[in-house]
């Protein structure tokens, strides 16, 4: 073994069309050493997982494993050269034993092989008894708790020799105790030797356990595998949130004392949303930062009536009421839900512009028997598709045909061309270029000046200070506090950021 | 990307289909020209009459991203029903006509409102369903068809409106035009589409998900209802076994008219050419008479045919959206 670092990434760019995901950016891992890598969403963090592993190839710099350079094509090569990846989400199959998830790619020399399951029991339990994992590898993936999938995870990466373990957000459905014991096997491999990196937004965890950090900000390095001794919780939060050069300078909007449009009191949900309470008035904005899972986008169902309410109270204009569909949320109480997943939750991209900006409108325009003429349609939704600059060649253009900024405005539109007086706004600049989404940006303010009450969804921290009034912070599907946003950017998301991660604080 | 008006024609739906029939029709009728006699014509438009129906009964369903299984035992149970009315009970034939409609309505809602309500797949509800309208069926008949059909629905079945064009052809083009109608213009056809189109992003944007889906089977099951009917006329009773073919050109006529079968797009003119393709190649099979069996496997064959274009179909459409998976 060499007494250089196990992976070394030097000077890595990596480009996708209309942005840099990645600008010059180095980590060295040493084995025996448990390596942070930080950064907010939209850092950089994943791109440089997934070009360690294999699944994009760097436009520019090295992978050095054990001081060899390295190509990988594919996740295959990255795991013959001993890097192992446990990825956020798991990759198990839920009605295969332990032994056989472990032994995955290994179950047989050839297609025809018969499967030799003590063979393959004796060697998951090998790796089982590594972890401290008391499990038998013949009970199946799905009997087992979430913290032991991690683990049965974790063993399937080291099963394949691997001598450097990446783990992205590997806490992030654990419970403390759970924690625990993940933390006292990654001491035990780091002490056998393994280089391990751990992603995590949950910063005393990276205090409790790593030695070393590496902070990206921007695509770019905010620091490159520094000794996390001599660093306090405040100078990594500075690096990871930078200074505010982002934020462009606003008239501040006029305060309205009027009645809220909607109201929540000591709401809570089948997902597990709890003592939830906030009011929003006509035109004012409303951000709701937090992390990724902190119960964001599942509180916007909720308040669309898509997820069961089970207890305290939603009001609209005064009056509790209770909504159970989409449908209704539209219909009856005026809301509407851009979604942050435009493919999956967003648009019919099979189907045209005016077939998606339309959809809001039919039910109100369709006139006895159902009747529907698409001039009518076009009456009602053109004149705010020309309003919000969408690009397209014809009305009839096919939605995926479409860049992704007009397709996000697409998403918009068919809100205003029904009119909402509510407007649930999901990470609105998700994957749109820099102009497309200062024009979000205004729109959502104009939007707000003529009436319509907004609540934004964003982890994007320089956003959610542009664009809201009113910062509501949530973690684990709660509230975690509130910050009115006086626009100084420095203060407001360290308040945030402090929110978030003070286990006592607020 | 600029295109030709001549590409442009050529990747609409039907244009395939349509030139695929013409070509098949020139090639056999030049082989055997008796293939194109008025009585033959009129034996193959009576056929595309009642498949087209049945066709329809299924697109219906594609459109919404589902699959209805049940279609065929459906269509059987309204014919049975409908002979049994007339003979039985003595009904007139167009009072019997309304109740076998209804009768299909109902049981399609019956499927759509446990579809809807319970989250269960369609296959498997409809599958289900299938067997229970099967066994309503033969409980009815006891397996005996019932022979007393008037005979002003006999002569609907097997006389011609004009020339070689039968009388069936008439309803079919009816209830095609409203179909056409339902999709283009209707807001139900618009919302079956969206929901097949992407369900997520139709229930966020305010569709009511499960009203759609009953009234999609709804429309299902009275054309399943129409169809056995007019089998009905056309065999001049009402057999038991009616609908139990239907399955697989039920899905074939779709697809080879442009449908996806993962939902959201179909095209009625393309589905009458699929329709039509499969006539010719079940009747030319009988003009050079071919052994039977193998129209099993031309029409396996047709159906490997159909859900290849399906799925070249959606690659295409997935590259062409940048979701390619």
């Amino acid at each position: 073994m060499t007494t250089g670092p196990a992976l070394h990434v030097s000077h890595v760019s990596k480009s996708f069309p209309g942005v840099r995901a990645l600008d010059d950016v180095s980590m060295s891992l040493a084995a025996g050493s448990i390596h942070a890598l930080l950064g907010e969403n939209g850092a950089g963090k994943s791109t440089l997982i997934k070009i360690i592993t294999g699944l994009h190839q760097p436009d520019h710099g090295d992978v050095l494993v054990n001081g060899k350079s390295m190509i990988f094509s594919n996740p295959r090569q990255s795991a013959a050269a001993g890097i192992g990846v446990v990825h956020q989400e798991r990759n198990l199959v839920p009605r295969f034993s332990v032994g056989e998830n472990i032994m995955l790619e290994r179950l047989g020399s050839h297609a025809l092989s018969q499967i030799n399951y003590d063979a393959i029991n004796a060697e998951a339990a090998k790796w089982l008894k590594l972890l401290d994992l008391d499990v038998d590898p013949r009970s199946p993936v799905s009997q087992l708790s979430v913290a032991q999938m991690q683990l049965v995870e974790i063993g399937k990466a080291l099963s394949l020799q691997s001598r450097v373990l990446l783990l992205d957000e590997p806490t992030a459905s654990l419970t403390l105790n759970e924690t625990r014991v993940l933390f006292r096997v990654l001491r035990k491999l780091a002490s056998d030797g393994v280089a391990i990196s751990f992603v995590s937004h949950k910063l005393e965890e990276v205090f409790e356990i790593c030695d070393t950090v590496t902070v990206l900000r921007d695509g770019k390095n905010a620091c490159d595998s520094q000794p996390l001794k001599g660093l306090d919780r405040s100078d990594v939060v500075q690096m990871m949130i930078g200074r505010a050069e982002r934020i462009t300078k606003r008239a501040p909007r006029p305060k309205t004392e009027s009645q809220p449009y909607l109201e929540l009191k000591n709401y809570s949900s089948a997902l597990g949303h709890g003592d939830i309470s906030f009011a929003l008035r006509p035109g004012e904005i409303l951000g709701l930062y937090g992390l990724v899972g902190a119960g964001r986008s599942e509180l916007a169902k909720g308040i669309l009536g898509m997820v069961k309410q089970t207890g305290g109270e939603v009001r609209i204009v005064g009056k509790t009421v209770s909504i159970n569909s989409a449908a209704d949320a539209l219909h009856t109480h005026s809301i509407g839900y851009v979604s942050e997943d435009r493919k999956q939750e967003g648009l019919i991209l099979l189907h045209s512009v005016l077939g998606n900006a339309g959809i809001t409108v039919w039910r109100k325009l369709a006139r006895s028997f159902g009747f529907l003429r698409d001039q009518k349609i076009i009456d009602h939704t053109e004149p705010v598709l020309r309003k919000l600059e969408v690009k397209t060649p014809s009305l009839h253009q096919t939605m995926g045909n479409l860049s992704g900024g007009n397709q996000q405005k697409v998403s918009v539109a068919k809100w205003i061309a029904a009119g909402v007086k509510l407007l649930i706004i999901d990470e609105p600049s998700v994957g749109i270029d820099i102009k497309t989404k200062a024009y979000l940006h205004d729109l959502i303010h104009e939007l707000a000046s003529s009436g319509t009450a907004i609540l934004i969804i964003t982890s994007d921290m320089p956003e959610m200070v542009d664009v809201a009034d009113r910062i509501i912070v949530m973690a684990d599907f709660k509230i975690k506090g509130e910050v009115e946003n006086d626009r100084n950017y420095e203060r407001v998301s360290r308040t945030i950021m402090g929110l978030i991660h003070d286990r006592v604080a607020a | 990307m600029p295109q030709s008006a001549l590409t442009r024609h050529f990747n609409n739906d039907w244009i395939g289909p349509a030139l695929v029939s013409i070509i098949a029709i020139a090639v056999i009728s030049f082989l055997r020209p008796s293939f194109l006699t008025p009585f033959n014509i009129f034996v193959l438009l009576s056929a595309i009459a009642v498949n087209m129906l049945v066709a329809l009964g299924q697109l219906v369903i594609i459109g919404i991203g589902q699959m209805n299984l049940a279609l065929g035992s459906i269509g059987g149970l309204v014919a049975i029903s409908f002979a049994a009315m007339m003979e039985l009970w003595g009904f007139p034939s167009l009072l019997a006509v309304v109740c076998g409609l209804a009768i299909g309505t109902l049981a399609g809602m019956a499927s759509g409102f446990v579809i809807a309500r319970t989250g269960i797949s369609a296959f498997i509800i409809t599958l289900a369903g299938l067997q229970i309208f099967k066994g309503i069926n033969l409980g009815i008949t006891k397996a005996q068809p019932f022979y007393g059909v008037p005979q002003t629905v006999r002569d609907f079945g097997n006389t011609s409106m004009l020339g070689p064009i039968p009388w069936l052809i008439f309803p079919t083009l009816i209830i095609s035009l409203a179909v056409w109608y339902l999709f283009a213009r209707l807001r139900i056809g618009r919302q079956i589409l969206a929901i097949g189109g992407n369900r997520n992003a139709a229930e966020l944007s305010g569709i009511n998900v499960t009203s759609t889906v009953i009234w999609a089977h709804g429309i299902s099951g009275l054309l399943a209802a129409a169809a056995g009917m007019m089998l009905v006329a056309r065999l001049q009773l009402g057999h038991p076994t009616i609908g139990e073919d239907w399955l697989i050109s039920s899905f074939a006529a779709p697809v080879i008219g442009g449908a996806v079968l993962a939902g959201g797009q179909v095209s009625i003119p393309g589905t009458f050419f699929g329709v039509v393709i499969i006539a010719i190649i079940t009747q030319a099979l009988v003009v050079f008479a071919i052994d039977p069996f193998v129209v099993q496997i031309v029409l396996g064959g047709l159906i490997l045919w159909a859900v290849g274009l399906n799925r070249l179909r959606e690659v295409r459409v997935a590259k062409a959206l940048g979701t390619a998976k």
